[in-house]
């Protein structure tokens, strides 16, 4: 197939209208006319599985039909002589039918095709819709079978175009959702350039799967003992937190009657004593309610990340296509065109970090999914793995014999530093400031003050906790805690600039930063589409300017952040030759003769 | 650090002067606009007034500072330049930016006028490449000139082949 650093499909000649290709619109009915149907040979046009609708018609029933059926009952017993019982039934039965009968004309209505050259939907009872790609194009095909679909041998799939989408912002063609054989033919013909469809619309039902088992190299599977690492996040604790957030806030809705009736039933003994029981033995209680914590997010964790990675394969097809397949209930595949893989991200979190673990993210064309967070969910081509496995995983997907990824970085100015110290300073100031006004606060609190407190908690804590343990916290104990705050405000200071760094491969740039989250990004140079240089007034002052690339890929833009600003641009110009150079001018004199302008 | 290195130097071209009296009139409208809003509750609630009248000073005190400060600032800082092989631009006042963008990367060029720009006979042109990181703006050019800047950018991107990612 076509090599890896060509951008330009060969025999393409865009002009500058490049939407051209892409039309949304209305056609007035009855007049279908067909665009892309330049070929001598009709491809016929497919439908969407109706199995879809029956197994929602199923799905409703079983809700509706037997509350229909209690209904009936229901109203008989009050009155046996009245007739309205006998309304329910047949009322629920044609409210199904006209559901199913309306879902199955947006259906009907709804036909797709893939000729040599596009790949065509057309959808819409009243308003109808054209929509065609070009298909080289295509950027990326993600199959996706959630469990409720997939026991119906059903999977939805989604073309991704990699046009900046604009206003609407569909840059996505979706078809929900045909059978699973349709599925896997759809993913494997529409990144085949060199092999368009041979048309067979009925054929590779079933045979599909197995086929593509051994068609590529296996970059990387599962491993179960990677799931240790899933707990490995600052969430663990939160999740835990969360659980207990929402059963408060039960409790709360109810009135509290709720946690009343159970501690009835139970024998419990009053709020009151409870509370002084706790608190009468912070000691054993503490870790014991921190280890209950810690383990239902550990459990909450691990069960996500089984269902997200289970049965994790990473291949790399013979055309360059780099698929993806995960999930245990959502089966999960993604296909991406090899050269749209631009980059990888070699992501750690804090907690992640300090476990040896790492996970590897695709900066590729095309995996925009509307926001960003459907985005990043999308990119993510491993779940938590060791960290010297990501990177080598990493390598395997850039091609490259010595890995982006371990080029040396280099650092940046001292003084990003000192902007990290300034801003930990501030916030230490702010929770210093803050404890001081607590521990004032306390020292004044008469004993009324703690009664209305302990009142409003008892509203909606079954066992109150809090307002006892701030009453009996001692005056120092907010200082103390607002010392530790600033410790660790300067240590997160530190450690994010030592996060900050740059470096160049011969093929790839790389930025890092973060402390919370570290990042590793690789970036193909030729995949750069311009600069951007920011300056605040505080990096102005001290030199510094964050320096960003900007591309199609993944976040659009890539930053070096608080870099010295030679060293940024030099860093630039050397990343992608000729674009930053005739804008630059060197401070011994020596300065780039300077282009002639184009314009007057 | 190195002698020698690299700095960015200023795009050729200023943007039109009357570009400081759009900016000055945008920035009034807003000032007056956030010092009004304070006042009306004032004019209504005597106990607050005191209070209301004091954020209505502040707000348009610093706002008519903005006014005076920022279109000169701004008419240092914004320049462009349009060169055979890229788009070169600088913005801002306070926080500034540059921004380079290849001609072979530019997907699309519009120009663009507000109703204020109109009154000032300006224009803006847009330059939109396929990265999320937002379209170059030229903004504040003779309206003329930027019909004629689109049309020069619009033809230089379409003797370049390809798909612009």
């Amino acid at each position: 197939m076509t090599s890896h650093d060509d951008h330009h499909p060969d025999g393409e000649q865009h002009d500058e209208e490049q939407h051209e290709g892409e039309q949304h619109g209305e056609l007035p009915q009855g007049q279908s006319r067909e665009p892309g149907q330049d070929q001598g040979e009709e491809v016929r046009w497919e439908g969407l599985s109706t199995l879809s609708v029956w197994a929602s018609t199923v799905v409703v029933a079983l809700f509706m039909v037997p509350a229909a059926i209690v209904g009936t009952v229901v109203l008989f017993v009050v009155d046996v002589s009245n007739l309205w019982a006998l309304l329910p039934l047949p009322a629920t039965l044609a409210f199904i039918a006209l559901m199913t009968y309306l879902d199955l004309l947006r259906l009907r209505a709804t036909r797709y095709r893939v000729t040599p050259e596009r790949m065509e939907m057309r959808s819409g009872i009243i308003a109808k819709a054209y929509r065609s790609i070009p298909r080289e194009r295509v950027r990326s095909v993600d199959v996706a079978a959630p469990i409720y679909v997939r026991i119906f041998g059903l999977c939805s799939v989604t073309v991704g175009t990699g046009e900046s989408a604009g206003a609407g912002g569909t840059d996505q063609l979706q078809l929900l959702y045909v059978t699973a054989g349709q599925g896997e033919r759809l993913r494997r013909e529409l990144l085949r350039r060199a092999a368009p469809a041979t048309g067979s619309p009925d054929g590779g039902e079933g045979t599909g799967e197995e086929e593509a088992e051994d068609d590529g190299t296996e970059l990387v599977r599962l491993n179960p003992r990677w799931f240790a690492y899933a707990p490995a996040t600052t969430a663990t604790f939160g999740v835990g937190l969360g659980v207990i957030a929402a059963l408060v806030g039960l409790n709360a809705q109810t009135g509290g009657h709720g946690w009343q009736w159970i501690s009835e039933q139970a024998g419990l003994p009053s709020a009151q004593e409870m509370s002084s029981f706790v608190m009468g033995r912070l000691l054993v209680v503490l870790p014991v309610t921190l280890l209950g914590l810690l383990l239902s997010g550990v459990v909450v964790l691990v069960a996500t990340a089984v269902e997200t990675w289970w049965d994790y394969r990473l291949l790399r097809e013979q055309d360059g296509t780099v698929r993806l397949r995960r999930g245990l209930l959502t089966s999960v595949s993604l296909s991406v065109e090899g050269r749209r893989l631009n980059g990888v991200v070699l992501h750690e979190p804090f907690v992640l970090r300090s476990v040896g673990g790492a996970s590897i993210r695709a900066v590729a064309t095309g995996l925009s999914a509307g926001d960003a967070q459907k985005t990043e969910a999308k990119s993510r081509l491993s779940p938590a793995m060791p960290v010297r496995r990501a990177r080598e995983l990493g390598a395997a997907l850039m091609r490259e014999p010595d890995s982006a990824l371990d080029v040396p970085l280099a650092r940046h100015p001292k003084a990003a530093l000192r902007r990290r110290f300034t801003r930990a300073a501030l916030g230490s100031v702010a929770v210093l400031a803050l404890a001081g006004v607590l521990a004032w606060a306390q020292q004044l609190a008469t004993e009324s003050w703690w009664n209305v407190l302990q009142e409003t908690e008892a509203e909606f804590m079954p066992v109150p906790l809090i307002s006892p343990s701030a009453e009996a916290a001692p005056g120092w104990g907010w200082i103390a805690v607002a010392l530790l705050g600033v410790v660790v405000a300067f240590w997160y200071a530190v450690g994010s600039y030592r996060g900050l760094a740059h470096g160049l491969h011969p093929r790839y740039l790389v930025v890092r930063k973060g402390m919370a989250v570290r990042d590793t990004v690789t970036l193909e140079r030729s995949s750069v589409i311009g600069w951007r240089v920011t300056r605040s007034p505080f990096q102005r002052r001290l030199g510094l300017a964050d320096v960003s690339a900007t591309t199609a890929s993944g976040e659009g833009l890539y930053t070096a952040q608080d870099v010295g600003l030679g060293q940024g641009l030099a860093w630039a110009d050397e990343a992608v030759p000729e674009l930053l150079a005739p804008f630059l001018v060197r401070d011994q004199g020596s300065s780039e003769p300077e282009r002639p302008s184009a314009l007057p | 650090m190195n002698t020698d290195a690299p700095r960015l130097r200023p795009p050729n071209h200023r943007v039109d002067r009357r570009a400081v009296w759009w900016w000055t009139t945008r920035s009034l409208a807003v000032t007056v606009v956030l010092t009004v809003v304070p006042v009306v509750p004032a004019l209504i609630w005597e106990p607050v007034r005191p209070w209301f009248l004091i954020a209505a000073g502040i707000l348009g005190g610093v706002g008519l500072l903005i006014t005076v400060a920022m279109p000169q600032w701004r008419f240092r800082v914004h320049r462009w330049e349009i060169t055979d092989t890229a788009v070169y631009t600088s913005s801002g006042w306070l926080w500034q930016e540059w921004r380079v963008a290849p001609m072979s990367r530019i997907q699309t060029v519009d120009t663009a006028r507000g109703p204020l720009q109109r009154v000032f006979g300006l224009s803006s042109v847009t330059v939109t490449t396929a990265s999320a990181a937002g379209p170059i703006e030229i903004s504040g050019l003779d309206h003329t000139l930027a019909t004629e800047v689109a049309d020069q950018l619009t033809d230089s991107t379409e003797a370049i082949p390809g798909d612009a990612t």
